[in-house]
Order: C-alpha cells, then structure tokens, then sequence
C-alpha cells in the first residue's frame, strides 16, 4: 500500500497532525505557558550556570596559560631581624632557591620583588593600588610593557592598562603618595602595562603600579632587606613541577636545616587543579538544581499533557475512526509536548544569553568568553535537553491516547 | 445476486464483563451484508445494535466467533490493517455527527484527504463535497459549533465519502436532527446507495429504515427478525 512507500519524513511528519498540536496548544493559553515555564527556569538554569562556568574556565585557561612557565613563592613563617619580627624572604633564601632549580634546571630567572598596598592620590582623588617592587632589568620578565618604557630611579612608575583607564591616567601623569618617612612623593607614570586579569596570581596588574626597587624602598621601605614573593620562570615549562619540587625539598624538607624559612609556592597547575575541583563541585550544586527544576517541569508537563488525552479522549476516538493510525496519535500528542519543550527551550536559552554576559562582566570583567565554544555549546546542550525532558513526558499520555479504544473514547462525554 | 458478502459475521458475541455479572452486547450473530445492499439495523435501546456496527466497522472486536471483510478474518489483520480499512474503503456517519471540534467545516473533510494522500491542494474535492450535501460556501470555514444539528450532519457525510468509499456505516444518522431535517439526509443517504454503495444504517426510526433493502431486528444481543 502507499503507506509503504512513505519517507520516514512523511511518517513523522504530518501538516494536519501539527496544525491540531497547535491550535489545542493555543486553546489552553494559559495551561501551555504554566507548563513552560518550568522548562524556562530549567534550562535557563543549565544554560546561564554552563555558560558561567565555561566563561570561567575559559579566563583561567587563559591566565593559566599565560603564566604556565611561573612559580611564585611566598614566605611563609616569621624572622627576627634587627630585633623585630617580620616575614619575607632573605638573600640567603633566594640563593637556596637558586641552588634548588639549578639543581633541575638550565634556563630560569628568578625573581624577587616587594609588594604591598597604598593609598595613591591623582590628581584630587584617591585610589588604593597595589604597588610593586622590582628590579628594573627584571620588570620585563613579569609583565607586559604596552608603551612607554621601563621605570628607572625613585620617582618613576608604570601602571597597568586597567588602572590607568579607571584613573584617567597616561604616561606623563603623575601619582603621589606618602612615603616611608612621612615625606610625599611625587612620581610620573612613564608607561602602561598589560591587564594580567583579577585572578592573576603573580604580579596583578589591573590595580597595580610597579617601580623600581629604588622607588619602592623610599615609598614602603625595604622590610629589613626581606622580599615579599619570588617568581621562578622556566624557559623550559616542562622543567617546572621538576623545580616545584626542588623548591620543596629544598626549602621546606627536612634535608636542609640551613633554610630558616618555609615557602608556600603557587604552581599554575596547582591552583588549575583547585580551581578544577571548585568549579566541578559547584558543577555538582548546579545541575542537581537545574535537574530539580526540570523534574518538576516534567512532572507539570506531563500532568498538562495527561489532562489533555483526558479532555480530547472523544477527539482521538474520532480520530482513529476515520482512519487515524495510532502512531499519528502518537504524534501528535508528541508534538504537542515537543512544541511546549522547543518554545520554553528556546526561551530559556536567550534569556541565559543576556544574563550570563552580565554575569560574567560583573564577575570577571569580560563577557568575551561568550563566544567561546566551551560557553556557546549550552545553547543547543539547553534546547537538547528541554526538547528531550519534554518529549519524555509526553510520551506516557501520547501512549495512553494511542492506545484507547475508539469505541469507548467516543462515547466519552 | 449470489456475490460474496463483504461483511460476514460468523457466531459472533461480544461480552462486556460488568461487576454485577457478563454482559451480552452480541450472542452468537450470523450476519452478512453483500454488496450494494442497504441494510437497516433496528432494534430498542441497549439490544447491541451499536455493537454489531461497531464490530462490522471494525472499531471493536468480538469476545469469539469470526469476522470476515472482503473473505478475510479481521483476527488476521493488524490494527493498522484495520486502520486502513476504515480510511479507505469505511464512511462513517454518526448520531453526534463527531466532528473534529478544533478543525472548521472545510478541514473536518480535507483531513481524511490528508490522512490517506498527503497534503497538496484537496480544494476542489472538499468544495465539491460539501456543496454535494447542501452546505453552503460562506459556512466552510465555520467550526462545529458554529453550525446547527444539520449542517453538522452533512459535513459528517462530506468527510464520509472524502476517500470515496464504497461502504457506509450510519449509528442513527437522524437521532439528532429534526423530521424535516431527516428526511432531507435520508434522501441523500438514498442517494449515496443509488450510486451502489453498500449501507448499513442503525436506527430505531421505522420510518427511516424504510429507505433499506432489507430490516433486521435484534433483541438483547440475538437477532431476532430479518
């Protein structure tokens, strides 16, 4: 017969079919946008909470990648120095780690700077900046210069590209603070660098302002000769868990009792693997909620859809009277909890689309890893997923019209 | 004529099982309808005459005893082997008239259309149709409930013969219709068996089984006169 020789197009789809899904979707208004919501709310969940989570990775890739070749040390534990108590590290630490990674290692710099907080004034107002310590020769391993040229002496700084643009500074601007004696000092910003992010953990650019060690020692003073970090840079980055280790054993096992000091080092795969570990239980927190939102969107949409066999059983009787097969019931009461899952999907999807970008801006201050496919890929994950929730729940009720008997479903009032 | 039936029932029952005790809808029926043949089905409320329609249009099956369509038993066809049976060569024409209530005068007889050729451009058959049954053009795009008992009876007969089928089954085609009214879709129903399609029509109006070949009456499931 013809029905053999339908496509499995044709079988599936049927104009009349969808054209009755949809008017009984458009006759129930108000029960169809009830049902929906719930698949709004739930793959807006998966989607904007994906989303949030792949813009986040991204930009940690993205800073991991940066600093792949880095470990950054800081001292951990107290010194007597002159009589006083205080914590960094001495020559004598940055010799030990020198010995360590040479030990493992061909090519490095190592890097010891200062850091701390101050309250900068420009012009009239105030900022709080982190500002930073370093050997002028050194300064280029760190960061990015974008223009200008290096600091030199005791008045001369570089700010970074978020800082300047927040306190409308250029090179040639000038910054004062109080210095370590109590004197103000006035310096001149004569170059820019690049943002390193707010996650970065080496040297943090975006609110910091970064001199020589000159510069430094007559603004913060010199700690009684102890640096607050050392960076470790490998030409070689496959070199560096080799020097992770070295560090460690040097500085921190019990083989060297000459080192007064303890070290806490940040290796960038480390702090990927933490954060690795935090955004895969805060993964786990997430799609347990979405899944809750979604279950009980199930259930509605199969409660609706249940509610609709009952109320058009005459309707499917007529139907499969005239010649309606049951896979066509079957459809079209498919098609109707696929419509209901599409439409809420697609809803669902643009909303998390403007407020993940939002969201991201505010907490990272970029929206630019939404055209990252790790953040893109929740688009149709989300439709997927509604589409596949709803025809699950459709599938019982369109089971149970398929089935009836079209004799006692006429005769149903 | 001595032709093969088209219908045949064979001792054929049909048990509704009731909490009170079994229900004989239909015991033991031997009944045949040949072709061309307008056969009227009378009898009082509740003797089975809907079942035995029913089961000859294949929309039930019997508890026992055997059905043949054509010389072939309905327990050998597949529920969509029965399915087409009823798109293809079935009209149904009912008391209650069983429109499709979301679908307008003009698609509650495009979609047998539909089911059985696909879509495309059906407009000149539909028309032709209804304007075939007395209904007027400017009502085509009316739903069921925007027309009266008669109208809606004569869009059931439209969408009845859409697939042009050489069987009608009407389950008291006037029960709801005035005597006006009923003479009128009895004249066409007449007519649709004058063009040599078999009928076989429920009624308890002996009035209206006049139009018929041939009357049987059936009492408490068991035909009892023909």
């Amino acid at each position: 017969m013809s029905e053999k020789k339908k496509s499995l197009w044709q079988k599936v789809y049927s104009p009349m079919i969808v054209a009755l899904a949809l008017r009984n979707l458009r006759l129930n208004k108000f029960r169809t946008i009830l049902s929906m919501i719930g698949i709004v709310i739930g793959v807006f969940a998966i989607c904007a909470m994906g989303m949030v989570s792949g813009g986040f990775n991204d930009e940690m890739n993205k800073m991991i990648s940066d600093t792949a070749d880095t470990l950054t040390l800081y001292p951990i534990g107290e010194k007597v120095v002159d009589g006083e108590v205080c914590t960094g590290f001495s020559e004598k630490d940055i010799r030990n780690v020198k010995s360590a990674v040479s030990s493992v290692s061909k090519g490095y710099d190592i890097i010891p700077l200062y850091t701390s907080s101050k309250m900068v004034t420009i012009g009239k107002d105030r900022a709080s900046a982190t500002i930073y310590g370093i050997e002028t020769k050194d300064i280029e391993s760190v960061v990015k210069i974008l223009s200008g040229t290096l600091p030199k002496g005791a008045t001369n700084v570089i700010v970074g590209e978020k800082f300047a643009e927040d306190n409308e500074l250029r090179i040639g601007s000038r910054i004062s603070m109080l210095g370590a004696g109590g004197e103000e000092i006035n310096c001149r910003v004569v170059g820019i660098m690049e943002n390193t992010g707010m996650m970065s953990f080496a040297v943090s650019t975006d609110t910091g302002i970064v001199g020589s060690i000159e510069w430094y020692t007559a603004v913060v003073g010199n700690n009684h000769g102890l640096y607050n970090e050392i960076i470790v840079k490998a030409y070689n980055p496959t070199e560096l868990s080799a020097m992770d280790a070295a560090i460690e054993k040097k500085m921190n096992g019990k083989a060297d009792k000459d080192s007064d000091n303890t070290v806490m080092i940040l290796n960038s795969y480390e702090i990927m693997d933490m954060f690795d570990e935090i955004m895969s239980m805060s993964s786990i927190f997430t799609t347990v909620i979405s899944g809750i939102s979604l279950l009980v969107a199930a259930v509605a949409i199969m409660n609706v859809m249940l509610m609709s066999v009952k109320e058009r059983t005459r309707e499917v009787g007529i139907l499969r009277s005239i010649g309606t097969f049951r896979s066509q019931i079957l459809q079209m009461f498919l098609y109707e909890a696929g419509l209901i899952g599409l439409i809420g999907s697609l809803i669902g999807v643009v909303l998390a689309c403007v407020v993940t970008p939002l969201f991201l801006l505010l907490m990272i201050g970029s929206a630019e890893a939404m055209l990252s496919v790790s953040v893109l890929m929740y688009v149709p994950i989300g439709i997927i997923v509604g589409l596949i929730v709803c025809l699950i729940s459709g599938l019982y009720p369109a089971w149970k019209a398929a089935n009836l008997n079209p004799v006692e479903a006429m005769s149903t009032d | 004529m001595d032709e093969a039936p088209v219908v045949e029932l064979t001792d054929v029952t049909k048990i509704y099982p009731m909490p009170a005790g079994d229900v004989y809808a239909l015991n033991h029926v031997n009944f045949s309808v040949k072709k061309g043949e307008f056969v009227a089905i009378m009898g009082p409320s509740g003797s089975g005459k809907s079942t035995l329609m029913n089961m000859i249009g294949c929309l039930d099956v019997p508890t026992s005893g055997v059905i043949k369509i054509n010389g072939k038993s309905t327990k050998e066809m597949t529920d969509d082997e029965l399915t087409l049976h009823r798109r293809d060569n079935i009209g149904f024409i009912f008391q209650k008239f069983n429109l499709i209530s979301l679908l307008t005068a003009y698609e509650n007889v495009e979609y047998p259309l539909i089911l059985k050729l696909g879509t495309g451009d059906h407009s000149e058959r539909v028309t032709k149709l209804l304007e075939m049954v007395g209904f007027t053009r400017d009502r085509m795009q009316h739903t069921p409930y925007e027309l009266s008992g008669g109208q809606q009876q004569r869009v059931s007969i439209a969408r009845a013969l859409a697939n042009d089928p050489a069987f009608l089954l009407c389950d008291e085609p006037t029960g709801n219709l005035d005597s006006k009214m009923s003479t009128q879709i009895m004249e066409l129903i007449s007519g649709l068996h004058a063009q040599g399609r078999t009928v076989v029509m429920v009624t308890h109006n002996p009035e209206t089984a006049k139009y018929a070949d041939r009357t049987i009456v059936i009492r408490d499931g068991v035909i009892v006169d023909e």
